[in-house]
């Protein structure tokens, strides 16, 4: 089932309005510093504190920085993003607080706009630079948190805000709401599926996104192909289908709360061994790594991203898959949040490789791979428009050099954005997702 | 007169500066262990993350081994030069024993000397210049990181030029810088002498059980 490019299209003509549609988020100065300190001083653990005393400003943490590195512009290099949570550490939380706020100068509202396009256009949270810091400083950490005392100051750039205040309003994400859930699964029906929606009990709770079920429908059929032919006991809610957590990619706590407890609430009525989460990078972590916290106790169940899922199923030969594909010659991009973020490095490679295909990693893999530029949230960023086409070039070349046909993914964000660049440069190679080959190879 | 102080009061003053300060601001660290509850299951259980990071960090990995090669090299050069003078060159060594451990131990050769402060001075002279060159390095430091170089740098001088001379006021001048650079130390990025540990530590702990060996 090939995607249709008029919808994708479509979202991307959506998402250049996406800014006209926020509501205003406008405080006072001083309240906006207030705002954004209390995130901080609530926030700063000592991994944070242990981070920000560490850094020596060596600089290498800009060799690994897509967005620093594609530009050559050093106001880029992540430890600097790092420096308006180190000033308020030093002068209201550090052990010699006294004497740095004689020697350095208060947090302004100038300071938060001007980190506006430092945390959230040029960073992806991706966390290579924090692969290459010799202090293991885990810089994609501050930039979360400073992200989240931005947004508290309401700094989230308009067109991420718009969603994550749609998302917090009225739970849908681009309008998508439980009757988009009906109708993606009705038009699943019409092509000979049977689709489990709304099962009071079942074994697994498998989730969606809005992308899956308007543009990336071939992500959606195959999960639903796997599940079927696995044999499982499974269902999609409709009270509870989104993966994407625009809460946690804005920064917005009681939104990121929300959406996730939908899905806890969902599962546990419903009795699920497990979640599934759909290819999205995000969704993964927000569950899987912040979802028990925001519940306050162990999830009653198992979380697993449906790259990790096959896998299991593989290993436990119960997924079955046709080998003969020597003839496709694939290269595959990690999600960041799957891999370096999360330990999913070999999974979605024992997949790839039980498909047969020819497969070529990219120059830089693994825990190494290179961001594609577009995620957590930045893909929506507007203003980031021209960040994220530069540190695009960065996987362009890579992939060139592997000699593949076609790019495996593992992320809807992610796949959005190389969409984007294929279509910006011409690009000859097929996007494609790694569930879609694989319901596509099923023995 | 000034001498004695030198030797006297002032060591006293900046070892007890140095002790307390470096203690109180990794104590400032630790004490916000356990604000964030991990409640979250995780995918590695057996222990040992943190200690892997704190090891594993101190060779780049091998992805960034070219564009990472000066700098390391250049730090390893200063860093292993500087270990070398202040504990094995022999004026050192006999300071440490006669007034804080009671015991010695077998001190560089003069050749060893020369060849660990050559080692030193041409490691940070380096990372100096780097850091006055790069655009990165100049936008992220700040007048507290230029003082910590030329303070380390003045130390290390006056500490060749004292040996070298046989001078007492030369003596006391290192002293007295090295009294300096203790009482400076704590309130410093110098202090990442001791938290690299921190921060590799807890990184790496907080990635492991996540299933990353970082």
């Amino acid at each position: 089932m090939a995607i249709d490019m008029n919808v994708f299209q479509q979202f991307a003509g959506q998402m250049a309005q996406l800014g006209s549609m926020a509501q205003p988020t406008d405080y006072p100065d001083e309240e906006r510093v207030e705002r954004a300190k209390a995130v901080f001083r609530k926030s700063i653990g000592a991994e944070q504190a242990g981070d920000l005393e560490a850094c020596v400003k060596c600089g290498l943490c800009a060799e690994a920085c897509h967005f620093r590195v594609s530009t050559g512009d050093p106001k880029y290099t992540p430890a600097r993003k790092m420096e308006l949570m180190k000033r308020f550490y030093q002068r209201e939380m550090g052990p010699f607080r006294w004497l740095y706020r004689l020697a350095t100068r208060d947090i302004t509202a100038r300071d938060l706009e001007d980190w506006q396009e430092l945390v959230y256009d040029s960073c992806t949270t991706c966390g290579r630079c924090g692969m290459i810091c010799p202090m293991g400083i885990n810089i994609a950490g501050i930039v979360t948190t400073t992200r989240q005392a931005l947004a508290e100051a309401g700094l989230v750039p308009a067109d991420l805000r718009a969603v994550q205040q749609e998302q917090g309003a009225y739970g849908t994400v681009f309008g998508a709401g439980p009757d988009t859930v009906r109708q993606a699964v009705e038009q699943m029906r019409t092509r000979g599926h049977d689709v489990p929606l709304d099962k009071e009990k079942a074994d697994y709770l498998v989730l969606t996104s809005v992308v899956d079920m308007m543009l990336f429908t071939d992500q959606l059929e195959a999960t639903i192909k796997i599940f079927n032919r696995l044999g499982l006991d499974w269902t999609f809610r409709t009270d509870g289908f989104e993966g994407a957590n625009f809460g946690l990619l804005a920064g917005v706590a009681d939104v990121q709360k929300q959406a996730s407890m939908k899905v806890i609430e969902t599962a546990i009525a419903i009795g699920a061994k497990a979640v599934i989460v759909p290819e999205c990078g995000h969704a993964y972590p927000a569950l899987r790594w912040s979802g028990a916290e925001i519940y306050g106790k162990p999830l009653p169940f198992d979380v697993y991203v449906i790259s990790e899922f096959l896998d299991l199923q593989l290993q436990a030969g119960k997924l079955k898959l046709k080998s003969d594909n020597s003839d496709i010659k694939v290269t595959f991009h990690d999600p960041c949040k799957h891999g370096r973020y999360s330990g999913i490095l070999d999974e979605p490679r024992a997949v790839i490789k039980a498909l047969g295909v020819d497969f070529r990693e990219l120059p830089s893999h693994g825990m190494m791979n290179w961001c594609c530029g577009g995620g957590a949230g930045v893909f929506v960023i507007g203003s980031a428009a021209p960040l994220r086409q530069a540190a695009f070039g960065i996987k362009y070349d890579e992939v060139n050099k592997t000699g593949a046909d076609k790019v495996l993914m593992a992320c809807g964000s992610c796949r959005l954005n190389f969409l984007k660049g294929a279509q910006d440069n011409n690009w000859d190679k097929e996007i494609v997702s790694l569930v879609a080959l694989v319901g596509d190879n099923l023995e | 007169m000034i001498g004695d102080f030198i030797d006297g009061p002032l060591w006293y003053f900046s070892a007890a500066v140095f002790v307390i300060g470096v203690a109180w601001r990794l104590f400032a660290i630790l004490r916000l262990r356990g604000r964030k509850k991990v409640l979250s299951k995780p995918r590695n259980t057996t222990g040992g993350g943190a200690l892997a990071t704190i090891l594993r960090r101190f060779v780049p990995y091998r992805e960034f081994a070219t564009v990472s090669r000066g700098r390391v090299i250049a730090g390893y050069v200063f860093h292993l030069g500087l270990f070398a003078l202040l504990f094995f060159a022999a004026p050192h060594m006999e300071f440490i024993r006669d007034r804080i451990t009671g015991f010695g131990w077998t001190p560089l050769p003069y050749w060893g000397f020369i060849v660990a402060s050559q080692l030193a001075f041409f490691g940070l002279l380096l990372l100096i210049i780097y850091r006055l060159m790069n655009p990165v390095t100049r936008l992220l430091s700040d007048a507290g990181d230029y003082v910590s170089s030329i303070l380390v740098f003045v130390v290390m001088l006056t500490g060749c030029m004292a040996l070298l001379q046989a001078s007492e006021a030369l003596r006391l001048l290192h002293l007295f810088l090295a009294e300096v650079l203790l009482i400076y130390f704590p309130f410093s990025a110098l202090m990442h002498t001791f938290t690299f540990v921190t921060s590799r530590g807890f990184s790496g702990a907080v990635f492991y059980r996540r299933g990353v060996n970082y």
